[in-house]
Parts: structure tokens; sequence; C-alpha cells
């Protein structure tokens, strides 16, 4: 630093940290992929938060599409035409990427929150206490996700909560794997070893070392778990599993094939949120692979 | 390479060997239909899958029959009958000769071996119909039936009658878990083979007493996808199809040679409001008739049927009790609830139900709770959810908001078990005669244990002791004018109630092509559908369309069909086969043939 | 290898699938529905024959009574009867397996196949426009929903098209034989293509990413030191060891395409384990819910446990261990 007087390691620590993640979006800016998947997740953000703007709530409801016509293609109603009971699709979709991406983030949020604190006591604490909670989490690995997550929506009820918990909790052992294994390479490092030896308290180390460290992980991992919590509501709610008093871009699909839209070939009705839905896993992955990129070096590719 | 050459050879050696074995012929004449629904049970006793009944009315034949065109009571097994003066005691003529499929004769010993054991075992489905009943045979060809109580029903008895000979064998315990797939019967078919998720096909029974059938053979295909069940119809690979879906109904019924029907059997889906007489409370503005009536007036039916079901349905007021249209009474105007929005508002106004805190919802008199219902949506109904849709967007047009909790029916029979629901939609499908339809909402109908809280009919909640007492006057009533006036006045009162709102009379979707078979009969007639009907009388009725007709479409229409069937399917999978083929070994060639060095590319 | 890790192994795989079985049990016994009321609605049922029912669907005795009775049912492979058709449900889930075996394994085999192939492309044409190409159509396929792509797939090729069915595994009039198999599978390519394209993306990336980490290992550059051609470097140096981490996933994959099976087989209505799992949701039909589930579970257990080992027995770094 030029000129000034650290005053404190605190000071010290946060200045560090800021240039760390000022360099990081340096190195990730260089990414054109991740720069892509971060311009489409923001659009996706835009669209979703500006709703209200760009379609009115009202189009959602069938008794204000009485007078519309019933699967009109969109030359005929635009933008995107009108559904079996003539309601707008563009309506249903700009309002239907609300549930979806909000599905999507709660759910991995819960996911990643289980499995961050279920990764770190395993990897930290060790031992026979560390052990059954991996023992706990590789059963849960083996269970095959859907038809666990088609049991569990069936038997407690089709909702939104019950969505975003169904999924959260089938989701979390991917996570908790990954922290453990973080978790146990940062215990071997050094500095940890020597703050010991120094007397440091276990929330010291938690605090100041594990965590720290893990953040960066978790975070590349949530970016990469978003599309599969988001692909899951998708095949849930087509399955039926879903809440049916929302429109999201999943029941869209379930209602366009219910309805038998793929034989009347009115493909405005399920190619938009099938669209949708994949841009936004796509921008998610990129962006968690130009993540992953820049904390782990090995896997950044050489530059000649 | 050798590789896309040799798929080719095995192709070409699979396409002659394919194109050789060919489709036969058709020699004998065999009639088949499409229908989604697989068979549940071919037992007589406990089945309840519609394709089920279908596969016994045409298997078994009972002591009396249907007419096609207005259900009545024609000779069926027995040829004659005779009451007594009090009307308690039958006595009935079996025809001459009659035999069983198998060659054993049929005699009044299996009619009375089927009725007794059917009541002294109470077997479900038999047991509303003879559980009065006592039955006995003076000799080989005279059945006696005795009711120990007026039965209105009587003479007509149309329990399908089993083979003692085959049936008799069995304990209680064994008879209801008997698959019943002997192949003995005295119906214008017989089962002979059940392939389950295939199809099940059934033979003509040489002995029927009405005559041996016209055609050989009846297949029922099961097909998983109504898409390609539609499209087997067009292409002529099957004859006839059961519930069609609504989105190929209208393609269907501009194609040239097939002919689309909706079948009506007084099957209807009601809304239904929880009348307050349960174990549990509704809503208590729901207590209130004005604030139901609201509802009813709120109610528009014909967009329902319009955008919901597709415009394949009809409207209806009263409650249908019966598939005998003759059953359902007219409601005066004066006493309708007609789509009105003003007047519901009227109502509610009227009822102190005002919006006082202006958030667009109504609440109770006096400033207390919001007006806002529960409604119960069926989550295995594909028409529920649309009807939600409607129903809450009117109601809240009004000033009811409304809360909907998807269901599945389980869980819904609990709930309206225990009287915990505001609204719900659900239907029903009544028989010919109306008694057991109409027993279903009276007083003693309604849930009252708590512990057992799904063991109940009456899904209205409702509880009218002058319904009941109507009840019981039809009950014995045993004229039939005097019975048809008794349950109008019955279903009036029930109506004005406004605790079952009839969305519509729902229809089967049914298709059938003209260029083999003719002769389909609806049942009712007029209005109802060709198959799957309360007794089926179409498949002993068809024929083969005249030769000379099928001469003049050119032999080509079936035989074409079922030719390019095969050579579309053996085409397509040898395109398919060749088409993979090239590509594997396009894309393996253009592959290896790279062979720059790796440092040349660095 | 070892004995006592294969042992070791084997029972972990035991004790997981045990802890699958008690879990079926208690997720269901939370639902508190009334089967025997659902089945008969429609038929005034009396106590007596209420009461005989409730012994028949075994829901009499108490929880420790029906957990035990369960138990030793399951372990007969007695998954007690569907709530829909009153047959045993180890009868339908047997009769509906061939099917989803069918699909499911020519749909894991060729998104292997296919997605590796691409992912040695990519990998050996790093950086070119073939690379590019193959990477964004794999990725792309990755990430859309795999149903949606067979709605996609039935709207061009089938209703639009018409080059094959729109669903169902074989047409009526077919007879048997060679005739009904060839039918069969050209009923069943939409489904296939559907799954493959859906999961090929994952062996492309993996192999991809290993394939260059192996490129760079020092081996090669000995091999490229005593002058093999390039060709023969990929083939019988990299491409083996770069395989390694794939062949598991090709059984832990068996996983994923099972569980995809289930929307993509009720999309094509191909009668298989997946649209009885659909077809079960209505109801629901819990029994087999519950056998479906357990089967399922079992599916990818056995395929773990063998991508496991055979990952032990190829990996010469272990076996020595």
């Amino acid at each position: 630093m030029r000129g000034a007087v650290a005053t404190s390691a605190t000071r010290i620590a946060w200045l560090r940290r800021r240039r760390a993640v000022t360099g990081a979006w340096r190195d990730y800016r260089r990414s054109r992929t991740g720069m892509i998947g971060l311009a489409v997740l923001v659009l996706a953000g835009l669209v979703a938060l500006g709703a209200p703007l760009l379609a009115d709530e009202g189009d959602l409801r069938a008794v204000n599409a009485i007078d519309n016509p019933s699967w009109a293609p969109p030359s005929e109603f635009g933008p995107l035409g009108t559904d079996n009971l003539g309601r707008s699709v563009w309506a249903q979709f700009v309002w239907g990427s609300r549930i979806s991406l909000l599905v999507g983030l709660a759910a991995t949020v819960l996911a990643i929150v289980i499995g961050t604190v279920v990764g770190i006591s395993a990897g930290f604490v060790g031992g026979r206490f560390g052990g059954v909670l991996m023992r706990g989490t590789e059963w849960f690995l083996v269970i095959p996700f859907l038809p666990l997550a088609i049991v569990l929506a069936a038997v407690l009820g089709p909702s939104i909560e019950n969505i975003i918990l169904v999924i959260g909790i089938t989701s979390w052992p991917g996570t908790a794997r990954l922290i453990r294994a973080q978790v146990l390479t940062l215990k071997e490092r050094l500095y940890v070893d020597r703050s010991r030896a120094f007397g440091a308290s276990g929330r010291h180390l938690m605090g100041r070392h594990i965590l720290p460290n893990v953040m960066p992980l978790v975070l590349a991992n949530t970016t990469l778990t978003v599309p599969i919590a988001i692909l899951s509501e998708t095949t849930l709610s087509f399955l039926g599993l879903g809440d049916p008093t929302r429109a999201s871009w999943g029941k869209m699909l379930e209602e366009a094939f219910r309805a038998g839209a793929i034989t009347r070939e009115a493909w405005w009705y399920f190619l938009p949120p099938g669209l949708g839905i994949m841009l936004v896993v796509l921008a998610f992955t990129l962006c968690g692979q130009a993540l992953e990129a820049i904390l782990d070096p090995r896997l950044r590719e050489r530059r000649s | 390479m050798a590789t896309p050459r040799l798929l080719v050879a095995i192709g070409a050696t699979l396409a002659i060997l394919t194109l050789a074995t060919g489709a036969a012929a058709q020699e004998r004449l065999i009639l088949t239909v499409g229908i989604p629904n697989d068979i549940g049970s071919l037992n007589p006793l406990v089945g309840v899958e519609v394709p089920d009944y279908e596969v016994w009315n045409l298997h078994y034949a009972t002591l009396t029959d249907k007419a096609a065109e207005d259900f009545e009571t024609i000779p069926g097994l027995a040829e004659s009958w005779e009451g007594s003066d009090d009307g308690l005691t039958w006595t009935y003529t079996l025809r001459e000769g009659l035999l069983w499929s198998d060659g054993e004769p049929l005699t009044a010993d299996d009619v009375v071996f089927t009725i007794n054991r059917a009541r002294e075992e109470a077997w479900l489905n038999y047991d509303s119909t003879v559980a009065n009943i006592t039955a006995s045979a003076p000799d080989e060809r005279t059945v006696v039936l005795e009711s120990s109580v007026p039965d209105p029903k009587l003479p007509t008895m149309d329990v399908y009658i089993l083979p003692e000979h085959i049936w008799g064998e069995l304990g209680p315990r064994e008879i209801t878990r008997y698959d019943g797939l002997d192949g003995v019967g005295s119906g214008p078919f017989t089962i002979a083979e059940l392939r389950r998720g295939e199809f099940w096909r059934l033979e003509a029974n040489e002995n029927y007493w009405a005559g041996r059938p016209a055609i050989d053979e009846v297949v029922f295909r099961l097909f998983n996808n109504t898409d390609a069940m539609v499209a087997a119809l067009t292409a002529g690979e099957i004859d006839a199809a059961h519930y069609v879906p609504e989105s190929s109904f209208e393609q269907l019924s501009e194609t040239e040679g097939i002919v689309a029907i909706e079948g009506q059997q007084g099957g209807f889906d009601e809304l239904a409001v929880n009348g307050g007489d349960g174990l549990g409370d509704p809503h208590p503005a729901l207590l209130d008739l004005r604030v139901r009536q609201a509802i009813a007036h709120a109610i528009d039916e014909q967009t329902i049927i319009d955008r919901v079901l597709e415009g394949l349905g009809a409207p209806s007021e009263a409650m249908s009790p019966s598939a005998n249209p003759e059953w359902i009474p007219e409601i005066p105007d004066e006493e309708r609830f007609d789509f009105d929005l003003d007047r519901a508002r009227e109502l509610l106004d009227e009822g102190g139900y005002e919006d006082t805190d202006g958030d667009g919802i109504r609440e109770m008199p006096g400033g207390g709770q919001p007006l806002d219902l529960v409604f119960a949506v069926r989550t295995e109904s594909q028409t529920a959810p649309g009807i939600a849709e409607f129903v809450s967007g009117w109601l809240q047009e009004i000033g009811i908001a409304v809360t909907q909790r998807p269901m599945n029916d389980t869980r819904l029979l609990e709930v309206v078990g225990r009287g915990d629901y505001d609204m719900f939609v659900w239907g029903w499908v009544p028989f010919v005669d109306p008694d057991p339809m109409l027993s279903y909402f009276k007083c003693d109908q309604i849930a009252s244990d708590p512990e057992d809280p799904t063991n109940y009919y009456n899904d209205a909640n409702l509880c009218d002791a002058e319904y009941d007492r109507l009840y019981e006057e039809q009950k014995v009533e045993l004229d039939e004018e005097r019975r048809i006036e008794i349950v109008h006045e019955m279903l009036r009162r029930f109506y004005s109630h406004a605790v079952y709102h009839v969305l519509y009379l729902d229809t089967d979707l049914q298709a059938y092509r003209t260029d083999r078979f003719t002769g389909w009969v609806r049942q009712p007639a007029d209005v109802g559908p060709v198959m799957f009907s309360n007794s089926s009388p179409s498949y002993a009725l068809l024929e083969p369309v005249s030769e000379e007709d099928e001469a003049a479409e050119g032999d080509g229409e079936a035989a074409g069909a079922t030719a390019d069937g095969d050579d579309g399917t053996s085409t397509g999978a040898i395109v398919a086969l060749v088409a993979l083929g090239l590509l594997a070994g396009a894309s393996l060639v253009w592959i290896l043939r790279r062979r720059r060095t790796v440092d040349e590319r660095d | 290898m070892n004995r006592r890790r294969v042992i070791g192994k084997i029972l972990a795989s035991v004790g997981t699938l045990a802890f699958v079985v008690c879990f079926n049990f208690f997720l269901f016994r939370v639902v508190e529905s009334d089967p025997v009321g659902n089945l008969y609605r429609g038929r005034n049922l009396s106590p007596e024959q209420r009461e005989e029912l409730r012994r028949e669907f075994g829901l009499d005795g108490s929880q420790a009574e029906q957990f035990a009775r369960y138990v030793a049912q399951t372990a007969q492979l007695n998954f007690g009867r569907s709530y829909v058709t009153n047959e045993p449900v180890i009868d339908e889930i047997a009769r509906r397996a061939w099917p989803t075996v069918a699909l499911v394994g020519t749909s894991a085999l060729l998104s292997a196949l296919i997605g590796i192939l691409i992912g040695v492309v990519a990998a050996w044409r790093r950086g070119s426009k073939t690379d590019y190409a193959s990477t964004g159509f794999t990725m792309a396929t990755y990430s859309m929903p795999d149903f949606w792509l067979g709605m996609l797939l039935l709207l061009v090729f089938a209703v639009g098209l018409g080059w094959f069915p729109v669903g169902g595994i074989v047409d009526p009039a077919t007879g048997g034989g060679l005739e009904r198999l060839l039918d069969q599978a050209h009923h069943m390519v939409l489904p296939a293509a559907t799954l493959t394209l859906a999961y090929l993306g994952e062996y492309a990336l993996i192999m991809r990413s290993s394939l260059l980490e192996t490129m760079r290992e020092d081996y090669l550059l000995l091999a490229r030191a005593k002058g093999l051609r390039d060709v023969a470097v990929r083939n019988r140096h990299a491409v083996p060891n770069a395989l390694l981490p794939v062949t598991t996933l090709l059984a832990i994959n068996i996983g994923f395409i099972l569980s995809g099976a289930i929307a993509v087989e009720t999309i094509f209505s191909w009668p298989g384990l997946g649209l009885a799992t659909f077809e079960a949701l209505s109801g629901p039909d819990l029994p087999m819910l519950q056998g479906l589930f357990l089967v399922f579970s079992a599916a990818v257990i056995v395929a773990n446990l063998a991508a496991d080992l055979l990952y032990s027995y190829l990996d010469p770094r272990v076996r020595t261990a």
C-alpha cells in the first residue's frame, strides 16, 4: 500500500479481501462465456422483476380472457398467442419466470445452507461424528433424486413451500461432500496448524480461515446448483406436483402437454418456457464454470 | 470402410424378410376398439372400472335386458314374467334351451345360485340390487324372486348371472379373488384372452340366446397415448375409439368415413358447496342461503363448457340421477339461478356483506371475517383446475376471495367427510334406476363418525328432512308416473338449497369408422354413446358393411391400410437403421482421417 | 482386488438398501389416508366389510406390527396390491420393466458412446471451431429439460413430418416376431433420441476435460518421443486413461437417465416404469409408488456399486493398494 499505515490486522485482511474480489472480477471479465452468462442472468432478473411492467397480471386469469380466442398463434394474438383457456402466453411467460427463478434460488439457498453446515461440521470436527454425517450424506446421494423428490412431493402435497423444501433437502448432499473435502484440505494447510499451536480457538479458525476459504467454493457450487434446482422445479411441476395456482414455466409445459398442444402444433405455448429454462440454466452453468476457473487454477486453460 | 456396407446389407435382408412375412389378409371378422383405460378386474363381484363393465356386458347375460332407445326393461334370459298383486313376488320364465358357452345348460339354478349367494355374502356390486330378494327355482325354467319390501325396480333384474358349475366351486373368500378368466359366459361374446397393458379379446358365443353375432371377434386395444389412438383410427388400424381426446374431436368429426359422437349417460360434474350439516364447519357465510344463491348466480356454465370442455358438454340445471333423462326435472324460470353478476352482488348487499376495508373483499355483516372461501381442487381431474380458475375469477368480481387448495382424491374424501372445506368440484355417473343416486343425499348419509370420515355419500353435507320423506315415498312407489313426479319434486328442492351447482353433463367422446362395420346404436337414442353404455347393445348388432360397398371403395381401405402400415413401419425402421449406420460410419471415417500430428496444431 | 474391500462395499450397499426400505415405510405412513374408503367409494360398506378390507390391505394392527409385516413382505418381494388394479404390485412392475430397461439401456449406451466421441474430438481439436460448436451443442442439450426436448422432437418428427409414431410402444396392427420387434424399435427411436441427446453432454464435457488433463501427462511425451503417430498416441494411451473417470460416470448416469425416463416416458406414452410412476401419482396409488421407489433406488444402488467396483478394478493405482 502506498503511504498509508495499516492500523490493524483486520483492516489488512479486509483490504486484502477487497483486492482479491476486484482481482477476481477482472479475471472473470476475461471469460467471454462467463460474461455472456451473466448478461443473460441479468436480463432474466429484469424480466422477472419487471413483470408488472411487461404484462398485466390480470391477463393470467381465465375470466378476463373470455373474449380472447383460444389456441391463437402469435400472428393472431400477440406477442406469444393464447392457450387453451384463451389466456395470454406472454403474460404467463413473464410472470412464470418469477416462480421458476424464485423456487430455483430459494431451494438452492436451502440446499447450500444445509450442505455447507453439514460439510463444515463433518470436515472440521472429523472423527466419529464426521464419519456418521458423511455416511448419512452418502445414503442420500445414492437414492435417485427424482423418484425421491416425487415421493416427497406426493406425500407433502403441491405448494410452493413444499417444492422448495423438497428440492432443497434432496440437493444438499453434493454440496456437503464438496465442502467437506475442501475443509479437510484446508485443515491440512500449515497456517491452520500454526494457529492452533498459538492457541487459537475453534471459532477463530472457523471464522478467519475456514469460512473465508470455503466461501468462494460455495459460491461456485451455488451457481452450479441453481440450474439443477430450476430443472427439478420444472420436472416436478410438469408431473403435476407443483403449485397449480401459480404460473411457472414448468406449469406452462404441464398444461400445454395436458391440453394437447403438441398435436395441435401450438408451438407458441411450449416453446417459450422451455427456451427460457434452457437459457437461464445455460447462463448459470457458464457463470459457474467461469467462477470455478478463477478459483481452481488447475482448471484454467493454458493461454498460449 | 466395411461398416456402412455391412449395415446396408443387413438392412436389405431385413426388408426382404419383413415384406415376405407381410400381413395376411384378415379372414375372420374382427372388430377392434381402442381405449385408453386398462381392465381393472374381470370379477363382476368386485371390479369397478369402465372397461370391466363393458366386458361383463358382453360376457354375461342378464335375466332382463335394457332397450337401447330408452332403457326399457325387455326380455333377456327370461322371456316373460309375472308379478303378484302386492308386487312383492315375481315369477320369470326362462327361454327354452339356454346354454352356457361351454355347452352346459343354463337353468334356473344358475340364477338362484347367483342371487342368493350375492345376497348372503353381500357381493359388493350386487348388494344394492338383491339385498332384499330371495330366489327359488320351482323347475328348471322358472325363477321366483321374493322381495321383502315393495321394490319399484322389479321386475328389472340386471345382475350378471354366473355359471354355478364354475363359480359354485368357490368359497366366500375365494370367490371375491377369482380372476373370472374361465371364458364361460352367456352373453354375445366371451372373453378369450386378456393381456394387461396391451389388449383383451372376446370371441363370438355360438350359444348366445339371441343368436350368434355376425362378427367373430371383438378386440379392445389399450392405448397409452390418445393421440396414437386417434392416429390408428384414421389410419384404419382400429375400427372405433372410446375417450377420444377433446383436441382431436373436431378434426375427427370432419373426417370422411368417420363418425364422431358425444355420448351422454347422465354423468355430470358439480360445484359442491358445504351445506354445513356435517361434522365440521364451513365458512360461516355459506350457512346463509343468500350467499349460496349469490355463488350460484356467479357461475356461467356455458363459458365453462365452451372454454374448459372446448364445447363438448351439455348444460343441465338440476342434478341427473339417472342415465335416463326423463328423471331430470325442468327448473322453472323463477327458481333458476342464471348467470347474473349483478343479481349476485345484490344478494350479498342485501345480506349485509360489505367491503368495509376497501380491499375488494366483502366481510361478514358488521365487519367481521372476510369472505375467503377454500376451494379444494382435485389434482386428478383434467377439468378441475380450469374450472377453479374461472370460478375464482367470477367470485372475485362479486367480492368473494377464493383460496385454491390442490388435493388428491384420497385426501379430498377425508376432508369432505370431516366437513373441513368450503367448495370442491367432482362428478357422478348415475345408474339407470334413480334410487341409488337419490339415496346418497339423505340425512343418514352424512359422515357422522370422526374416526371414520370417509364412510359417507352425502358430500353436499346437507340434511333436508322433507327430502328424506319424499325419498322413502318414491322408494316403494310402483306407479312409474307418480314416482317420476316425486323424484322431480325432490330434485327441485335439492336445487333450491343451492349446495350443488351442476356445471354440465359430461359427454363420452367416441368415434367409429363407417367402412367395415355398420349397425352402431346409441343408448339412449339420439344422445347416448354407442359403446360403453349401460348394456352395450351395439356389438351383437354389428354387421360387416355389404360387399358391394367394400368393393366400391376399392377393397383398398381396410387391406390397404394394413399393408401400408406394414410398409410404413418396415420402411421407417430400415431408413432409421441405414441412416444411423451411415452416420456412424461417416463420423468414424471423418475422425480417423484427421492424422495431423500434435505439433502441427499446437 | 482386496476381497475384504469388495465385501465391505457390498455390505455398504446392502445397508443403503435397508435404509431405503425403512425410509419408504415411514414416508408413506406419514400420509393419513383411508385407501379402503377411496377405492370403494360408491358402495356402502358395513363395518365388518371395512375391517376385512383393511386387513387385506395390511392396515390393521399397530405401527410396529405394520412395519414388521412390511419388512417381511418386502423381503419376499411382496409389495402389496395396487390400489387401482388390485393386482400385485410386483407383477405390474415386472410387466413394465422391460420397456424401461430397453429404453434406458439403449440411451445410456448411446449417450456414453456419442458423448465420449464428441468429447474426444473436442479435446483433440481444442480451441477450434469444432470444439466450440460441439461444446456449445452439448451444453445446450444438457441445459434443456429432457422432456421438453422430447416435446420438440415429437412436434417436428412425429406430428410434423410423420416419420415416427406419436407414442406408445407398438402398432396394434403388427403381428408377432420380427415385424413386431422392428416396430417396437421404430417406436423407440424418438424417446431414445431424447434421452441420449439430453444426457450425452456430461460425458462430452468430462471426457473432454479428462482428456485434456491426460494429454499433459508425462507419459504421453514419452510416447511421442518414441515416435508414435498422433492417432496412435491418442488411441492407445491418452484416451484409455482419460476413459477412467468416464466409466464410473456411465454407471452413475444410469441413475439420472432412469429418473429422466419418468418424464420422457410420459411424453411418449412409453409403457415402462416411468409412465407407471406418473400414473401412480394420481390417487396416489401408494403401494405402486412404494414399489417403484424401491426398484429405482435398488437399480441405482446396484449401478453405483458396479461403478465403484469397476473403477477399483480398472484403475491401476488403486489395484495395487
